[in-house]
């Protein structure tokens, strides 16, 4: 049924312990809020209830991963190889380099004032297409489509997005 | 009845109008589009539309959203059969047989079933959701705050034990999106819960920026790291349903509508489950199970008719219990309460009419995937070879969009992409999204539920385990977390009769 990845139990032992540790912060988070007994609060009724017994049902449940991953072996951290092989770093080189435009698109070029919206639209999505498309362009000899082919879709993106949102459907932009 | 035919009758018309026709047309096109396109998922579709409609009257809007949905559901199966990559994960089990009668040289044919099997799907589910939700509506009154408080519980811990293969891990996605919702000002004091000094965090993680995040954002992550080859897509011939087909597979048809419908009504579960559901309720009725994953009609029928009849049965609990049947549905609920329309278990008494205006609402959606998957087939094998390097930073635009526009907050945007990596991060060590989502739907209303029937019975926890219907869900919720522990599954299961 499912197309998920397969998780080695050493992934899971270390993830479970980041999940303890998580849980055990939001415990203790929630038992040095403040209790709010001078406003009527009871302990039923104070701020950190929940929050506590969420942080300790997440601790539990890390503890069981824990305990599961460790019956499969998962404690043997050993033979982990830390350094990735050049496929997988091609991928993480990839997804990189997205996470980086994402950010400074999203919160860099948007967030700043005076940036039009449609202008860092416009060199968001310009330079997403060439830089993840201009290799395959040059090496096939259409360096100059593959240019104008970004440009036009930067250029439409920016033009329709604003169009659409902004003026048809009255909808603010950042 | 008749009251109720009239009723009916009276929400049809009021969609009979030129505005109307273009928004059911219009959005369901939209919503094949994103169903079909692999990195686009109907939750991700469903928020952004939520942003574009902020404007509209209340009824044109959840018109857009509700035919956006189902036609999002429907437009999977185009990219599932043509390239065997599912637009949506409500379509995986369509690729099985889908893909395999397209190789065989019958892509139309497959086609044709997966229309005819959404479209009859859909009708099924909207009959179940005329014919449960005033029930389903009574029951709900009669709940309390200890009966919400377990019903919160139940939807968390359903959804985790039933998406992904992973129950534990889906447990504490559930329980971390609970986490999530608590974090801002708590109800009753407005006192700060873990906002470290940020004003912005005070105001509570907005469900909207983080559903695009966690379905949107982090799609695209996902398909960033797989980096798909360009799409070839093979010759095809009509695309028109066979009457014959419907008639022969009767049963597949009427099992698959009934079995999507149910599990649309367990909360956080879906159209991925319905589908595979169905699919394998198909397979063990059939007399060829062997074809199954080879081109079997029977399997393609169930998958597709399973995962759109899920669409109304996801809507039930939605409307009587204001929880969401799945992730889409949970943004449905969030424009619903955004335009003003309270769901839950008053909605028989205080509006009637809108049950029967969303019923009126999925028929239109029905009529639309209809048109477009009779007419429409070669625009959408051009849609599908649009490059990833065009269509991955569009879709980004889009979520930087659909995240502010709710509010005008920036910090919003923050959301959307945290929750885009986290979901990432978590997908990739196997921790499914849709129990994190619905426990930050469902987190306030736990607390809530919690503190006030603590209120109620003076800080006792013994009304919590003895009233009745509370005692029925959380038995079935220990009976859940039991029956995943061997020891106690084995005193379930048949043993085999041994000969003396």
């Amino acid at each position: 049924m499912s197309t998920e990845n397969r998780v080695s139990p050493q992934a899971d032992f270390i993830a479970a312990w980041v999940w303890a540790a998580f849980g055990l912060a939001v415990m203790v988070g929630a038992w040095r809020m403040d209790r709010l007994e001078s406003q009527g609060a009871s302990l039923y009724t104070a701020p950190g209830l929940v929050p506590g017994v969420l942080g300790l049902v997440l601790l539990l449940l890390g503890l069981l991963l824990a305990l599961r991953s460790a019956r499969a072996k998962g404690y043997l951290l050993g033979g982990i190889r830390w350094a990735p092989d050049p496929a997988t770093r091609v991928v993480v080189r990839r997804v990189g380099v997205f996470l980086l435009l994402a950010f400074a698109y999203a919160a860099g070029l948007v967030g700043r004032g005076g940036i039009p919206f449609w202008f860092a639209t416009f060199v968001f999505v310009t330079g997403f297409v060439l830089i993840f498309d201009w290799a395959r362009r040059r090496a096939a000899g259409q360096a100059v489509k593959g240019l104008l082919r970004a440009l036009a879709a930067g250029a439409m993106t920016s033009f329709v997005v604003s169009l659409v949102f902004q003026e048809i459907f009255l909808v603010r932009l950042p | 009845m008749f009251s109720g035919l009239v009723a009916f009758a009276h929400s049809i018309w009021s969609f009979v109008t030129p505005e109307s026709l273009f928004y059911v047309f219009g959005s369901t096109l939209v919503g094949l589009i994103i169903g079909a396109l692999p990195g686009l998922t109907a939750t991700m579709g469903l928020a952004l539309m939520t942003t574009l409609t902020l404007k509209l009257e209340s009824s044109q809007a959840l018109l857009v959203l509700i035919c956006t949905y189902v036609g999002a559901i429907y437009g999977g199966s185009r990219s599932a059969i043509l390239l065997n990559i599912p637009g949506t994960p409500a379509s995986a089990a369509s690729c099985l047989d889908g893909y395999a009668l397209a190789r065989q040289g019958h892509a139309g044919r497959a086609m044709g079933i997966a229309t005819s099997g959404s479209v009859l799907g859909t009708l099924i589910g909207m009959f179940f959701l005329v014919l449960f939700t005033p029930v389903l509506g009574e029951l709900a009154l009669k709940f309390g705050a200890f009966e919400f408080f377990w019903l919160a519980v139940f939807g968390v811990v359903i959804s985790g034990t039933l998406t992904g293969d992973d129950p534990l891990k889906g447990w504490m996605a559930g329980f971390l999106g609970l986490f999530v919702a608590s974090i801002g000002q708590e109800a009753i004091y407005a006192f700060d819960r873990f906002t470290f000094g940020s004003r912005d965090l005070a105001g509570g993680i907005a469900l909207v920026p983080a559903l695009v995040g966690a379905f949107g954002f982090a799609e695209l992550l996902s398909v960033m790291k797989a980096q798909q080859a360009p799409v070839k897509i093979n010759p095809f011939d009509s695309v028109i349903p066979k009457i014959a087909d419907v008639l022969q597979h009767w049963k597949t048809i009427l099992r698959s509508g009934c079995i999507g419908t149910f599990i649309g009504v367990v909360p956080g579960v879906g159209e991925d489950v319905a589908a595979w559901s169905s699919y394998a309720a198909a397979k063990r009725a059939s007399k060829e199970p062997e074809m199954f994953g080879k081109g079997s009609i029977d399997g393609l029928m169930a998958a597709e008719t399973g995962d759109n009849a899920c669409v109304p049965g996801a809507i039930i609990p939605v409307l009587t219990l204001a929880i969401p049947g799945s992730a889409p549905a949970a943004v449905l609920m969030a424009a619903m309460l955004i335009h003003g329309v309270q769901p839950g278990p008053m909605i028989m008494v205080q509006s009637p009419q809108f049950v029967y205006d969303v019923v009126a609402m999925m028929l239109f959606a029905t009529i639309g995937i209809l048109f477009y998957g009779l007419t429409l087939t070669k625009l959408m094998v051009r849609v599908l070879q649009v490059p990833q390097t065009m269509m991955v930073p569009i879709i980004l635009v889009l979520c930087t969009v659909g995240s502010f526009a709710i509010a005008g907050r920036l910090f919003d945007v923050w959301v959307m992409l945290g929750f885009g990596l986290l979901g990432f991060l978590l997908r990739q060590g196997n921790y499914p999204m849709a129990p994190l989502v619905l426990g930050i739907v469902l987190g306030d209303l736990l607390e809530k539920s919690l503190r006030r029937g603590l209120v109620l019975s003076d800080g006792s926890l013994v009304p919590f385990f003895t009233r009745p219907i509370s005692l029925v869900i959380w038995v079935g919720i220990a009976l859940i977390i039991a029956l995943r522990f061997d020891a106690v599954s084995k005193l379930f299961r048949r043993r085999p009769l041994t000969t003396p």
